[in-house]
């Protein structure tokens, strides 16, 4: 068995991630009528509580099936953003939009769930309750299918992190927040890309979407709100996800 | 989920896609996209190192038996280790998997990317020795099928040809070329290949029976239709073991000359060991064993490829732009100098 101080190690930054997804969507001010509230967040808030709880049983919250509708619904969301994307630019969609990686994180929370539960897994298992990290999967090649991409898009993130893709300051996630300035990354891409510069502006234009950053938000905590934190929890959650998905084939 | 919700007729919050992370990819030239294959097979293996099977006594019997048939002074150190693991085994092997998880993590940080990279090639040394025991080079149970000679050192050496560094003079001919200069890298890729074709025609390997025992053996707790692979391949070469070990010689042998051979050729011969790789990985290593839980890696077959990518001869590039140079040089280093947008061209395959 792996170690269960492994497990609520993990647990606890799970927690850690849905904490800040918190932060993130409070900061939205969801009680007004015009709050915008960003599904990235959404999907980070309720993936980290259902992840604490598959690695600590005593963080459990819903019930499995609860779960399954869940992340089905986060699933169909996200496919329906990633064929909007694909519409616009291709297979480009795939693997540099945002989309992409929390369809593969939807489905492979919806996955767990589904496996997890299925006689084949309840009799092949280790006595654990479905959906925990302990127990195993059914089709254990799509376990591993989803762990391969789930770590090829946190290696792909880590990168674009380091290399200043996402700025750390400029707020430009929350609409009905306002935009908060930065240290601003700078570089600029080249050719249909977007332009990024030291004072902290940004543009981006490819894809038809915008991202615009300037001017400091009264009250600060540029840092928790900007694209690098959602990157960061989604990395986390990557890891995290494929480290389930490994220890149960 | 609905973009927009509507509570009693007036317009309530709404659910919009994250605008932030839209924000467009930095591109990476043809080194760093390998780096990155590079830190998903470290952070994949650390992944693996976490499995249930590696925190039983099993484990430490797995790192004792890689002492078997090699010398002495070899073999001591082996046993010292695997007793150690023995006795200490869930911070050992906790210890262990972190290890490779972070060099995982490093090479995909760009700012940590040398250090990663150090790192894993002494990392690399030290499993080769202390955990499969040379890879069965002294005690002659290497083989070409079985990853031989060790998994875990190709790591150490894609390592070094991906070093993020640039050999003065002209554009590399190919990716590995960079670091070290075309002469040595194409050095290092013949030895390795040669080594492969020898082991290939040992006693032990080119026994009537010596290709499908080593593949059975595979079989065991694979799902049924890998299982099913294996068993076909197995049966394929049962009693077949000197001409399969000629027949595998002799692809080897071209594979370790082809980068001589004028662009073309190489292209052929490289597409050859990757055939060669993935044919070997699928069918007689089966996946490495992950699907069967208690790999530790995914065995020689992904770096393989990886390592014959790194050898793939480069398109002449587009002269690089005075501008393009400005804007590449304002990006985070981690590839040298040539890294960024504008050194796309000059490196792409």
């Amino acid at each position: 068995m792996t170690p269960a101080w492994i497990l609520d190690i993990l647990a606890a930054l799970m927690l850690v991630v849905a904490a800040v997804s918190a932060a993130r969507l409070a900061a939205a001010r969801p009680w007004r009528r015009d709050a915008v509230v960003v599904d990235t967040d959404v999907a980070h808030l309720l993936m980290a509580i259902a992840m604490a709880g598959m690695l600590a049983s005593s963080l459990g919250t819903l019930p499995d099936t609860a779960w399954e509708v869940v992340f089905g619904l986060l699933a169909a969301w996200f496919a329906g953003r990633v064929l909007a994307d694909a519409r616009r630019s291709g297979v480009r969609a795939l693997a540099g939009g945002h989309c992409a990686p929390h369809l593969v994180h939807s489905g492979s929370m919806l996955y767990v769930f589904l496996a997890g539960s299925s006689p084949e897994a309840l009799t092949g298992g280790m006595g654990d309750r479905p959906g925990s990290a302990s127990m195993a999967l059914s089709h254990p090649t799509l376990a591993l299918v989803f762990a391969l991409v789930l770590v090829g898009y946190a290696i792909w993130d880590l990168d674009q992190l380091s290399g200043r893709r996402y700025a750390t300051g400029a707020q430009v996630s929350l609409a009905g927040v306002g935009a908060v300035g930065g240290v601003g990354a700078t570089y600029q891409a080249g050719g249909d890309h977007a332009s990024r510069t030291a004072d902290g502006h940004a543009a981006a234009s490819r894809d038809g979407g915008t991202a615009r950053a300037g001017g400091p938000r009264p009250g600060g905590g540029g840092f928790l709100l900007s694209p690098a934190v959602t990157v960061g929890c989604r990395i986390t959650m990557g890891i995290t996800m494929a480290f389930m998905l490994l220890i149960a084939l | 989920m609905s973009e927009v919700a509507a509570v009693s007729g007036r317009p309530a919050w709404r659910i919009r896609p994250d605008e932030g992370t839209r924000a467009p990819a930095v591109r990476i030239d043809a080194r760093r996209a390998l780096q990155l294959a590079l830190a998903g097979l470290w952070l994949l293996d650390g992944v693996l190192q976490y499995q249930p099977a590696m925190f039983t006594p099993a484990f430490s019997r797995m790192l004792a038996a890689s002492a078997a048939g090699n010398p002495a002074v070899i073999a001591r150190p082996i046993i010292w280790d695997a007793t150690l693991v023995g006795h200490h085994l869930a911070l050992l092997n906790t210890i262990f998997a972190t290890i490779q998880l972070l060099l995982g993590l490093g090479i995909a940080f760009r700012p940590t990317v040398r250090l990663a990279l150090a790192a894993s090639v002494a990392w690399s040394v030290a499993v080769w020795w202390f955990g499969e025991g040379l890879g069965g080079v002294l005690a002659g149970g290497a083989s070409p099928l079985d990853g031989g000679p060790g998994a875990v050192i190709i790591y150490a050496l894609i390592a070094v040809l991906l070093w993020p560094a640039d050999r003065p003079g002209g554009p590399a001919p190919f990716v590995a070329a960079r670091a070290v200069g075309a002469r040595a890298a194409r050095v290092l890729w013949l030895v390795f290949w040669l080594s492969q074709a020898y082991f290939a025609l040992t006693p032990e390997n080119r026994a009537p029976q010596a290709a499908r025992d080593m593949i059975t053996g595979m079989e065991s707790g694979e799902p049924h239709w890998l299982a099913a692979m294996t068993r076909g391949a197995a049966s394929l070469v049962a009693g077949q073991g000197l001409a399969t070990s000629i027949v595998l010689t002799v692809a080897l042998v071209l594979i370790a000359v082809g980068v001589y051979l004028p662009a073309r050729a190489a292209r052929t011969t490289l597409l050859l060991a990757i055939v060669l790789t993935v044919v070997i990985w699928v069918f007689a290593q089966a996946l490495g064993g992950i699907l069967a839980s208690g790999a530790t890696d995914p065995e020689s077959g992904p770096l393989l490829a990886l390592l014959a990518l790194a050898y793939w001869p480069a398109r002449p590039g587009p002269a690089r732009p005075a501008a393009a140079t400005g804007r590449a040089a304002q990006l985070p280093a981690a590839d040298g100098p040539a890294d960024g947008p504008a050194a796309e061209g000059t490196a792409s395959r």
